[in-house]
């Protein structure tokens, strides 16, 4: 064990003012989670007297009953355009939103402001929310599902793109303005090649998120598979559930692997 | 202005372009300063530069070298005084700040290339002002722009790497793109911002004779910050000396001698080779 004489390495003890400051934080947190499981009743006895009736339904998941595989083809096939469009539509959606929020586009402030407003608000209302209020509007099926997904992610992306704008490198941006070229075309061919391996990126992980998304909003009458899922459910056919469970968690360690490989190969 | 006999340093090639008539840039009275009048990065700056003009503006950092030159092309907008470009005032009208700009090409320090787009495709954003914003949307050039783009990348003995991503060149070779895409401008003038500060002294050379040997086959004026003297007094036709935001020199590399380059860098001392950091 040698470390140079000059620079001893010596743990950096708390001083009794940062014990006791560590303990108040400490207890505060427990008063806090205590209070909060108080209003949740949350209650170990209630929870142990459940586990019987948990483990009742779980039994009847087994064995899963693998005859539903075949109908579950089409509704996979909705879940997964459900993810993929609601990308797209999020895309289209963020892109022009982001680059007006970004700061350093400067925009007039009206914009801007308003930019930021309508992302905030696709943010803050839940895609299930988008959802319900979709399918009333344009009934049931992939379509509305699609919608959601894409105004709300269109929020979440909207708010990512323009944080990725804000960090470029300005000079080349400056050097297009330099040559003449105007607002748009020098977004086109500055902000956007800086900022696409991140919005491939980004892209890339929220269709993963989608596909999770998407079988939720399927329980809600948005298609899909998240629609069959229910519907077992509903008629107590809980070994089709569990068929249907298990090709879920297939079907999104297989979109995550994919993306994940995907997106090493596009942004390294 | 000083005209300071004892010319006794005269390395300057001679200059080429002695052509009289109508400036292609003059610059009158020109100042700038910044935030609540407080700092004044340039004042009262005047001359002009003749066509196919290669003229260097010397002076130490924070002389307003920069200043003076974001100016021309309204990067900055000048606070007082008045530029003509052929004639024309470009200080007053802002619809025409984009006509203005395409005759006017720049150079940066470090370069201001799209790192990730190709070689062929930053030179081809030098036609972007010639084109629509609708085509712009596409990526997509004429037959015409991309013959201009291959052939400025030519000048500058690069158009074998045209289809590599920018960030795979070397420094100077970055350099010479950024010429090629100020060169497909088509301009008039090439404002060169300390184009070499960050190369080193060989490949300054390089990249120097490059703007130097490609602007004057073409007539294109240049106006050139730099803050190392030999570079200066190598490539300059003229030399315009400036400290402190104002001008105190303008004459020929011939005629700048010792005296005036303390002035121009503020020494005592008597030795100032190497006086520009």
């Amino acid at each position: 064990m040698s470390h140079s004489g000059n620079f001893p390495l010596e743990q950096p003890s708390l001083t009794y003012f940062g014990k006791a400051k560590f303990l108040a934080y400490t207890l505060a947190a427990a008063i806090f989670l205590a209070w909060s499981a108080n209003s949740l009743e949350l209650n170990a006895g209630e929870l142990m007297r459940s586990m019987p009736v948990i483990g009742r339904y779980i039994a009847r998941m087994f064995p899963p009953d693998w005859t539903v595989l075949e109908g579950l083809w089409g509704p996979t096939l909705d879940t997964l355009c459900i993810a993929l469009w609601g990308t797209v539509i999020a895309s289209i959606i963020g892109l022009p939103l982001g680059i007006l929020a970004a700061k350093n586009m400067h925009s007039p402030a009206v914009i801007r402001v308003g930019a930021l407003t309508i992302l905030n608000i696709l943010r803050s209302v839940s895609e299930l929310i988008w959802a319900i209020f979709f399918v009333a509007a344009v009934g049931l099926g992939p379509f509305p599902g699609a919608l959601a997904l894409g105004v709300n992610f269109g929020g979440i992306l909207g708010r990512l793109y323009a944080e990725a704008i804000e960090n470029i490198d300005p000079k080349p941006h400056e050097a297009l303005r330099a040559t003449g070229a105007n607002h748009v075309q020098a977004i086109m061919f500055s902000v956007i090649p800086q900022v696409l391996p991140q919005i491939v990126s980004y892209n890339l992980y929220w269709f993963e998120v989608g596909v999770r998304s998407a079988t939720v909003l399927g329980m809600i009458g948005a298609g899909g598979i998240g629609f069959v899922l229910v519907t077992t459910i509903r008629l107590y056919e809980f070994q089709e559930t569990a068929a249907i469970l298990l090709v879920i968690l297939v079907l999104v360690t297989i979109i995550d692997r994919a993306s994940a490989v995907l997106r090493r190969a596009i942004v390294g | 202005m000083y005209m300071e006999k004892e010319a006794a340093l005269n390395v300057a090639k001679s200059s080429p372009h002695e052509t009289s008539g109508q400036p292609i840039i003059s610059i009158r009275n020109v100042g700038k300063t910044y935030a609540n009048g407080s700092v004044v990065a340039l004042s009262n700056a005047s001359f002009d530069v003749q066509r196919g003009e290669f003229v260097v503006i010397l002076g130490p950092s924070g002389a307003g070298k920069s200043t003076l030159l974001r100016c021309v092309n309204r990067l900055a907008e000048p606070t007082q005084g008045k530029i003509f470009l052929d004639g024309k005032e470009i200080t007053e009208n802002a619809r025409e700040l984009r006509e203005v700009r395409r005759h006017i090409g720049m150079v940066f320090q470090h370069f201001n290339l799209v790192p990730r787009l190709s070689v062929l495709m930053n030179v081809l954003s030098g036609r972007l002002s010639y084109r629509s914003t609708w085509r712009s949307f596409f990526y997509s050039f004429t037959k015409e722009d991309r013959a201009i783009a291959l052939e400025c990348l030519e000048m500058v003995a690069l158009g074998h790497k045209a289809f590599q991503r920018a960030s795979t060149l070397s420094g100077g070779e970055q350099q010479r793109v950024a010429i090629a895409r100020a060169l497909a401008q088509k301009p008039t003038v090439i404002l060169a911002d300390e184009p070499v500060a960050s190369l080193d002294p060989k490949i300054a050379r390089q990249v120097l004779t490059y703007l130097k040997e490609v602007t004057h086959s073409l007539g294109i004026s240049v106006i050139c910050n730099l803050h190392q003297i030999d570079f200066a007094r190598e490539y300059a036709d003229r030399i315009v000396g400036l400290c402190d935001g104002e001008k105190i020199f303008d004459g020929k590399a011939s005629e700048l001698t010792d005296n005036i380059l303390k002035k121009i860098y503020r020494l005592n001392a008597e030795d100032d080779s190497d006086a520009s950091e």
